[in-house]
């Protein structure tokens, strides 16, 4: 098995770091659950849907959690962020070199409310303390779940973000944006436009992810390792000048784009020669193909 | 009255008084044969009588939906106690003309998404049922007894003399408009587009009537696009016991699939799997089947050698056209499916039907009507069907003549090898085998005067679960047959009140073949496998030809 997007949350962590050396902490047999879905008579998780815990890097110690989009879609609940939270801040006092999320979420866990609303803000919080204190947070995203919802703003909250062509992003899901505002605003069920708006290679498009590369699982460990690399070197902190940056990169996003409803004419507009063939071009092609026309390179 | 007396064109005089009537009322409107899409409804009321038989061509592909709206939309006053010939219930339209009275009489094979709908209405009185046809049975109806005063069927394109191109989806159109231009009555025909000259003739204008441009295309639907990356690993077990258990032991040549995830498993390993086994050329060389997408990796490995359709799948237009050695392309390049002839052939050419079911009792007869959704059979009946009268002999039909005889020295007389592959539970956790069919209740409930049987269990040779294969050929008595069945059975209720000695008797005579006994590794049953895990994966055999649905892609 080498498809990321295919594997479990298990699989991809143990296949990002080296053979044999992950760790979880509150492994399974601590049965660390919601308190929330049992009173709601709905199925509880043995780990609440993520993995957590410590080991190697290509020799490099790290810290790594990878969701389950298995249970519930990968959604966050109470105990699902607190264990993120926790390793976020016990790889501050470790001093640890990364900490990697393997996201794959639609979001907030909506049963539990008011508790995975806040689960998810304390780990928005933990992310940028992480990175105050110097340690790089890389976010991968090629689940099928994608990265929606509160755990969007969470991804965009790290210091990289690697994407496979086939992982998402966004805050509102396809199908809730239909929901909200019809199917005329956004068919949920044109599969192809819902990627060519919240995929992989779009993000990359947009200057919203940094490396686009192709569904496999060790490519994805290669590209965390980069990532990781080029943190430790440039420095993991934000910046009043990193955001001052972004803050211009989003308002001329604005500016240029938001008459356009289909994402194919911005990346048109962004000087891509022939934007119709992007859809199905390899990622590297692709990435060979369209670096240089993309939004903050 | 003196035989000498009757007159013998009723029918065709008839028509006549109907043609004038149109001609009279649409006056300089009618172009020749074409009529403005705003002047449907009164070409319909001039060419319409109450109670006529009135055949809606639409099938689980495309739909005549242009003139399925304007039918609906008439005055019951004026036409009503029509008999629909339907192939597919298939738009809200196909029974408002129920609702609305301006129907009363039906006669369908399949009737997929208006099940439920149908039902309430057959019991509220507003319609009578004449029976439930496979498609072939239904066609073979329009020749003999209910054959079409009026066609209102479904194509491509027209040229201006009324001549019709059908595209890749000619599907029931022959059928239609043979039996009803043939006996006096009156074709027309919805169409995309309007052109000067067509890429070939697939209907004659001389059996065309009228010709009207529709405001939309007409709607068609990706029925047997099975995406890769939704095919299970317990799926691929079942696929490689197929393979090795029954396409390799028979040498089957010429099949049919179903549309499951099942059997595009099955065709997503003939690249990987059946070629390790040394299968290739032996096995799966000639298809009556629409073009899927999952036979893409198979035909480019060279494994398929021909492929005749009864529609054409959306997207696979460009491959169809680049592999003119494989599909029945004309000589424009595109293909011509035709569903009579495809199922004429399927019954009596193939040696093989393999598909799924929702229910199998313990005589094997199986079903896909039951309680609460009645999906209905379409084609798959005559598949699965047990061809009695054919008589050209191959290896795999001759083997399971043989195995079904018991060596007696009778005649020497094939058997088609019909196989059901289904998991013990299907979705909900609901048993695929059970004691008693739905069915019985749903014929009770309808009025029916047989239980809706998809395919009988004599019909039936060998079931095959992720338990194993049942080889029902090889049964010498109805307790055999059903302890075979139940052996293969599983964890459902049928499963666990097997006769354990009787299941091992029978595992020990090969009956029951167990994936261990058939040298398959349960192990390696993994997506691996798969020759294409995903829809991109299907492009990218195709070498870019194959161009999905927009609902299919992930890119």
């Amino acid at each position: 098995m080498n498809s990321y997007l295919e594997s479990n949350a298990r699989e991809r962590i143990h296949g990002l770091l080296d053979k044999g050396t992950f760790e979880e902490f509150l492994p399974p047999e601590m049965r660390l659950v919601s308190p929330h879905l049992a009173q709601l008579d709905a199925p509880v998780s043995f780990d609440d849907g993520i993995v957590i815990g410590q080991g190697l890097l290509c020799g490099t110690r790290i810290f790594a959690a990878a969701q389950e989009g298995g249970f519930m879609g990968g959604a966050v609940g109470e105990v699902h962020g607190a264990k993120l939270v926790g390793l976020l801040k016990r790889a501050i006092a470790e001093n640890v070199a990364a900490v990697i999320l393997l996201l794959d979420t639609g979001g907030v866990r909506l049963h539990e409310a008011n508790a995975g609303l806040i689960a998810v803000s304390e780990v928005m919080r933990a992310v940028l303390d992480a990175r105050a204190a110097g340690i790089p947070v890389i976010g991968l995203i090629g689940g099928s779940n994608g990265c929606f919802g509160g755990m969007g703003i969470v991804a965009r909250c790290t210091n990289a973000i690697v994407m496979s062509e086939e992982g998402r992003m966004a805050i509102s899901g396809p199908e809730v944006i239909e929901t909200a505002n019809g199917v005329e605003e956004f068919d949920s069920l044109d599969r192809a436009l819902v990627w060519r708006t919240t995929g992989g290679k779009h993000r990359y498009l947009l200057g919203d992810c940094q490396t686009l590369i192709a569904d496999d699982t060790a490519a994805f460990r290669q590209a965390a390792y980069d990532a990781m690399q080029a943190c430790i070197e440039t420095g993991a902190e934000l910046t009043l000048t990193a955001l001052e940056s972004e803050q211009r990169l989003l308002e001329n996003r604005l500016h240029e784009f938001s008459t356009h409803t289909e994402p194919m004419d911005i990346w048109h507009q962004l000087g891509i020669p022939n934007p119709e063939i992007v859809p199905m071009l390899e990622a590297q092609a692709f990435s060979e193909y369209a670096a240089q026309y993309r939004l903050g390179a | 009255m003196n035989m000498a007396d009757r007159a013998w064109d009723t029918r065709r005089s008839n028509t006549a008084q109907r043609l004038a009537r149109a001609r009279s009322a649409l006056g300089a409107v009618l172009a020749g044969k074409l009529l403005p899409a705003a002047h449907i409804n009164d070409l319909l009321y001039s060419v319409l009588e109450p109670g006529d038989r009135v055949c809606l061509e639409g099938n689980n592909q495309k739909q005549a939906d242009f003139l399925a709206k304007a039918l609906a939309s008439l005055d019951s006053t004026r036409i009503n106690g029509l008999h629909m010939l339907l192939s597919v219930l298939a738009l809200p339209e196909h029974l408002d003309v129920f609702e609305r009275g301006i129907a009363s009489q039906l006669d369908f094979s399949f009737s997929g998404p208006q099940a439920g709908r149908l039902a309430r209405l057959a019991s509220a009185g507003k319609l009578n049922i004449g029976a439930i046809h496979t498609y072939l049975e239904l066609f073979g109806r329009y020749f003999i007894d209910l054959t079409p005063r009026v066609a209102l069927v479904v194509a491509q394109s027209a040229d201006r003399n009324g001549n019709l191109y059908t595209g890749p989806n000619t599907e029931d159109t022959p059928a239609i408009v043979e039996a009803t231009a043939f006996k006096s009555g009156i074709v027309i025909a919805q169409v995309n587009e309007i052109v000067d000259v067509l890429p070939r003739v697939d209907i004659p204008a001389d059996w065309v009537n009228f010709v009207v441009q529709s405001p939309a295309p007409y709607y068609i639907e990706p029925l047997f696009t099975r995406d890769p990356a939704k095919i299970s690993e317990l799926q691929i077990l079942m696929a490689m016991m197929a393979i090795k258990g029954i396409y390799a032991e028979y040498g089957v040549q010429k099949l049919n699939h179903g549309i499951g995830f099942n059997t595009a498993a099955i065709e997503l390993l003939l690249p990987t799997y059946a070629e390790s086994l040394g299968l290739k050329g032996k096995i799966c060389k000639y298809w009556a089947l629409n073009p899927h997408p999952a036979l893409i990796p198979a035909i480019e490995a060279g494994f398929v050698e021909s492929i005749h359709s009864f529609g054409s799948e959306l997207g696979m237009e460009e491959y169809i056209r680049a592999r003119s050695d494989i599909f029945f392309v004309g000589p424009d390049g595109s293909m011509r499916s035709n569903r009579a002839l495809c199922q004429a052939a399927g019954h009596y050419a193939c040696d093989m039907f393999i598909g799924s079911t929702l229910q199998i009792d313990l005589q094997g007869n199986s079903s896909t009507a039951t309680l609460g959704r009645m999906s209905g059979f379409g084609g798959a009946p005559n598949m699965g069907a047990d061809a009695r009268g054919r008589r050209h002999a191959s290896p795999a039909w001759l083997k399971a003549g043989q195995q079904a005889r018991d060596r007696k020295s009778a005649i020497p007389h094939g058997r088609k090898l019909v196989v059901q592959i289904v998991e013990t539970f299907r979705e909900h956790m609901q048993p695929a085998f059970v004691e008693t069919l739905d069915a019985w209740q749903l014929a009770e409930q309808t009025g029916m005067p047989i239980p809706p049987v998809m395919i009988y269990g004599d019909d039936v040779t060998h079931i095959l679960t992720e338990e194993g294969i049942a080889n029902l050929l090889l049964c010498r008595s109805d307790e055999e047959r059903e302890q075979a069945i139940r052996g293969v059975a599983g964890y459902t209720p049928v499963g666990r009140a097997r006769d354990r000695r009787m299941v091992e008797n029978l595992r020990d005579r090969g009956i029951i073949q167990r994936a261990e006994d058939l040298g398959v590794d349960k192990r390696s049953a993994t997506r691996d496998l798969l020759a294409a895990k995903t829809m991109k994966d299907l492009v990218r055999a195709s070498g870019g030809l194959y161009n999905p649905p927009k609902s299919f892609r992930n890119w």
